[in-house]
């Protein structure tokens, strides 16, 4: 009885255990969504492109079954993963051909024994790296392309290289508490990877640097520890996926999309169906469904962003001046955002781009008007409990100003659950956005950004239910890889929430 | 203890309380009138100063003494410590100051322990108070201040009062705050209303009638009146009575969001208590993940999915609202409540799990009681108030949602009367409609605080604390 009981709290303990089940129960689910798309009922056909990808999805599935099992056996009998299984997984890493991010991400993580943040950046970072190619890769069906596609593709090709290299060192030569000196050297270069939207090469960098230099050991633990608790929660770094293929995608769209076909009108082609030219299908218009909804992820991007900054930082500070003066000022500042807290996000919204007209910076000031009070709550309880503590007496006995005391020693204290917080409601600034934009209160009808774009799908939906169902999709995709980036967060900043 | 006797010692804490001592002064302003008089003529005798001199000669010489060098060590080590380098006659100063310091509130203490007392101005108007024949014929004119303190004595009531105001307060706030948003909008509704190709006579005209042209705080004033008289006049565009027809779209809205609430709670209640009795296991994945799905999917989009399943494939449903049929109303609620159900799971589940860790739930396992037990008889009950605080607060968003559902569904309630609205944009209705939901919703949140007050013993004793 007791070895059962001991066999089952290895198995909860083994990361990779879990990871297995979590990745076939995905695959095997995706299988079966090929499966029931792969027969058009209307049409009596058989979808052949569907067929193949159910085929290679189900294969996937019974292999990492396999694979299960063998972790099972090896981490009963031997108490850890044997190198034999970790050879196993590299077949698994082919997986990425089929687009398939549970199963090649399973194989990073399975066949190296040192899993550090580090590798998990590194080949995160190619993963998406090679996701971005894929998709910008169809761009060669069209009849041209931008003049820049080939130098940019060629750029991320190379950049796709150098990650996959700095996995084979990150795996050889980092450990938890450093890395060679010389790691400096990649660590700078990979900071230049922001520039193509890759957050998973550039944290990549910045830890190198941090662990090459390891000036202040203390900070390297923190560090350390926070990026791994993120790194091992499943959910959280796919949801981290996401939202970098999304942002490094309408990075780079702009030296590899022409945005001519996402908002030219081309009578010839209205309302195709998904093809390889039109991956996604086009719309009333003759516009490129495709182009529009990897454009539409710019202004998606740009607006959750700015609605949730914005609001934090005004509402940050009125919170950090109620909760650490308190008395009057804080009943003042409370009291007023009080009113604000009373109308809904939403209608607020609606007021005041009745009073202003609908465009994107109204938008995104409608927004943020109405996130304040949420920022401030949070802001002031967290101030309030810090502003108890003895390192702020120590300030103030030392003579610091109430500023300074607030700016340098509270809220860098107290920016934790403010970030966890602003994480956790970007997802909801992105779908304000595209609802407003959907009742035409948001974006300006003629750019392409997702709640526009269901707006006309709204319209074809009996006949071309495909114009709506694809940006819902990605909305819902990015909403939830924020939230579940949200949640790993959180967990990783302050465990008592979880 | 009489009315007046109470009242007096209501007053002489009130008076020492810090933080009321402003208002406490106000409100008994024409009470001071009288006593201030009275406090003037009778100069209250008082042997204060008398018995202080007399006492002096309890401390013998050597306790003074005693006193005396034990403030001088102190000051010298603070000297030493500190390195001040003061001469030796400023630290006998300072000790000496010291120690008669702390002669004299010995003194105090002994004397309050005699029951003699200093006469200050605020003790002789609580003994005024104490007095009936004073307290009967003030009361007229002291009256605020007699409720005042009689209510803050009772903190139940107190906090009943301080929550009315607040929200008073709240809905006048949001009520200017929308109006001036609206006001300082530099869109002209006249234009809009009247066309490109009106006159300027034409749109001073309609100014004139809708009181466009008046300052901002006459149109504010009449827009609170409006408001609050339920009388909104007319709107700009079809002149149709506003408070009526916000009046007759209310009710849908309101039906959508309770059946929509009813359901969430009736599908996430369970599915929350499940995960958090079995953390980490299948079920717990499943609904928790299905929950942040529910949370992360747009409505408007969820509705046309279930336009598209639903009503065009399957043809179970029709996809817009008509009053006779109640079948057009199960897809607006289910859409309205996956949201709310999914908040409602996840914060069911993290309730939970904190409750089922306290010592009183693994005592009621030692007792020997079964997991349905613990469950429905101990854990739920204080996991339920984080619960029912979130449902308050999302019954809020839910009727800001349903401008969205609204519109997807074609339902003519009140979120979409707002939108339609906004286009002019028609300044009164979209005041009323936006402060009507506000109102609602404060009002559910101020009785949701109330009843927590009355059934949380822990509320209630932290009440008292404070009063």
């Amino acid at each position: 009885m007791k070895q059962i009981t001991n066999d089952a709290l290895r198995l909860k303990l083994s990361q990779e255990y879990r990871n297995a089940h979590f990745t076939w129960i995905f695959t095997a689910l995706f299988a079966l969504l090929f499966l029931v798309y792969s027969f058009d009922f209307s049409t009596q056909q058989v979808r052949l492109p569907v067929v193949i990808f159910f085929v290679i999805y189900a294969v996937t599935a019974l292999y990492v079954v396999f694979l299960t099992k063998r972790i099972r056996n090896d981490v009963i009998r031997k108490g850890e993963v044997q190198k034999r299984t970790r050879l196993l997984a590299y077949p698994l890493l082919l997986t990425i051909g089929a687009g398939n991010i549970f199963a090649s991400g399973f194989a990073f993580a399975l066949v190296s024994r040192n899993q550090t943040p580090e590798y998990t950046f590194a080949s995160y970072a190619l993963l998406t790296q090679l996701f971005v190619i894929g998709v910008s890769a169809f761009n060669l069906f069209k009849p041209y392309v931008v003049d820049t596609f080939l130098l940019a593709m060629g750029l991320l090709l190379v950049a796709a290289l150098l990650y996959a290299v700095m996995i084979v060192l990150t795996a050889r030569f980092v450990t938890a508490e450093s890395a060679p000196k010389w790691m400096l050297i990649p660590g700078i270069i990979l900071l230049f990877s922001l520039f193509i939207g890759n957050f998973f090469g550039f944290l990549l960098g910045y830890s190198l640097i941090k662990k090459a230099r390891s000036k202040n050991p203390s900070s390297v633990e923190k560090w350390h520890t926070m990026w791994l608790k993120i790194t091992r929660n499943t959910m959280a770094i796919f949801g981290m996926f996401f939202i970098t293929f999304i942002f490094s995608l309408s990075v780079v769209s702009e030296w590899i999309f022409d945005y001519d076909f996402a908002t030219q009108n081309n009578y010839s082609a209205i309302l195709q169906n998904p093809s390889l030219e039109y991956p996604l299908g086009t719309d009333d218009f003759g516009r490129d469904l495709f182009s529009r909804i990897v454009f539409g992820a710019q202004i998606s991007l740009i607006v959750g962003f700015a609605s949730t900054v914005l609001p934090a930082l005004v509402g940050g500070t009125l919170g950090a001046i109620s909760g650490y003066f308190g008395r009057t000022t804080d009943s003042v500042i409370m009291r007023l955002l009080d009113i604000l807290y009373a109308i809904p996000g939403i209608l607020l919204a609606i007021a005041i781009i009745a009073a202003f007209g609908a465009n994107t910076v109204n938008l995104i000031i409608a927004l943020s008007v109405g996130a304040i009070p949420t920022y401030a709550r949070t802001m002031r309880a967290t101030v309030m409990q810090l502003s108890n503590f003895e390192f702020v007496e120590a300030a103030r006995a030392l003579g610091a100003s109430d500023a300074s005391i607030i700016f340098k020693q509270i809220v860098p204290n107290s920016l934790a659950p403010m970030i966890v917080k602003a994480t956790l409601t970007i997802g909801g600034a992105v779908i304000a956005t595209s609802s407003l934009s959907f009742l035409g209160l948001g974006i300006e009808p003629h750019i392409p950004e997702w709640g526009n774009i269901l707006k006309v799908g709204s319209t074809y939906l009996e006949t071309h239910s495909y114009v709506a169902i694809f940006p819902g999709i990605c909305i819902m995709l990015l909403v939830l890889s924020f939230n579940f980036f949200g949640d790993g967060l959180r967990d990783a900043l302050d465990p008592k929430t979880n | 203890m009489t009315i007046p006797e109470f009242m007096k010692s209501l007053y002489l804490k009130a008076s020492i309380h810090r933080k009321s001592y402003w208002l406490v002064i106000v409100l008994s302003l024409p009470l001071h009138l009288i006593s201030w008089v009275l406090y003037r003529v009778q100069k209250p005798e008082t042997n204060y100063i008398e018995k202080l001199n007399q006492e002096t000669s309890l401390f013998s010489e050597q306790q003074r003494h005693y006193w005396f060098e034990d403030f001088y060590r102190q000051e010298k080590a603070k000297d030493q410590a500190f390195q001040l380098h003061q001469s030796e006659d400023t630290l006998r100063k300072t000790a000496q100051r010291l120690a008669v310091q702390h002669e004299r509130e010995e003194l105090r203490k002994k004397l309050e322990k005699q029951g003699v007392v200093p006469q200050t101005y605020s003790r002789f108007t609580g003994d005024l108070i104490g007095k009936p024949s004073f307290f009967w014929m003030t009361l007229i004119f002291a009256f605020l201040l007699y409720s005042f303190l009689a209510g803050r004595s009772q903190s139940f009531a107190w906090f009943v009062l301080g929550r009315l105001v607040q929200t008073l307060f709240v809905i006048v706030g949001v009520a200017a705050f929308v109006f001036t948003i609206l006001y300082i909008s530099p869109l002209d509704p006249a234009q809009n209303i009247l066309g490109v190709e009106s006159t300027p006579e034409q749109v001073a005209n309609f100014n004139r009638i809708y009181g466009l042209d008046q300052p901002y705080l006459v149109q504010l004033w009449n827009s609170l009146q409006g408001l609050f008289t339920f009388d909104l006049g007319t709107s700009f565009a079809g002149k149709e009575n506003i408070t009526a027809s916000i009046a007759s779209k209310f009710p849908v809205t309101l039906i959508i969001a309770l059946f929509s609430l009813l359901m969430a709670i009736i599908i996430a209640l369970p599915a929350g208590i499940i995960s958090a009795l079995r953390p980490n296991s299948y079920w717990d994945y499943t609904f928790m993940i299905v929950a942040l799905i529910g949370l992360s999917i747009p409505s408007f989009w969820q509705g046309l999915l279930f336009i598209l399943g639903f009503s065009i494939h399957l043809q179970w449903f029709p996809a817009t609202y008509s009053t006779s049929n109640w079948l057009s109303l199960v897809l607006p609620i289910a859409v309205l409540g996956t949201s709310i159900a999914a908040s409602i799971a996840r914060m069911t589940r993290s309730s939970m799990l904190e409750v089922i860790h306290e010592d009183y739930i693994v005592t009621a396992k030692a007792k020997g009681l079964t997991e349905r037990q613990i469950v429905s008889k101990h854990a739920l009950k204080n996991a339920m108030i984080p619960i029912i605080t979130v449902i308050g607060l999302l019954f809020g968003g839910m009727l800001g949602g349903a401008a969205i559902t609204e519109k997807v569904f074609n339902i003519s309630g009140i979120g979409s009367y707002i939108v339609d609205k906004q286009f002019i944009p028609d300044i009164p209705a979209l005041l009323g409609g936006v402060v009507y939901i506000a109102i609602a919703i404060s009002l559910v949140n101020l009785v949701i605080d109330i009843l927590y007050a009355f059934y949380d013993p822990r509320i209630r004793s932290t009440m008292k604390k404070k009063g």
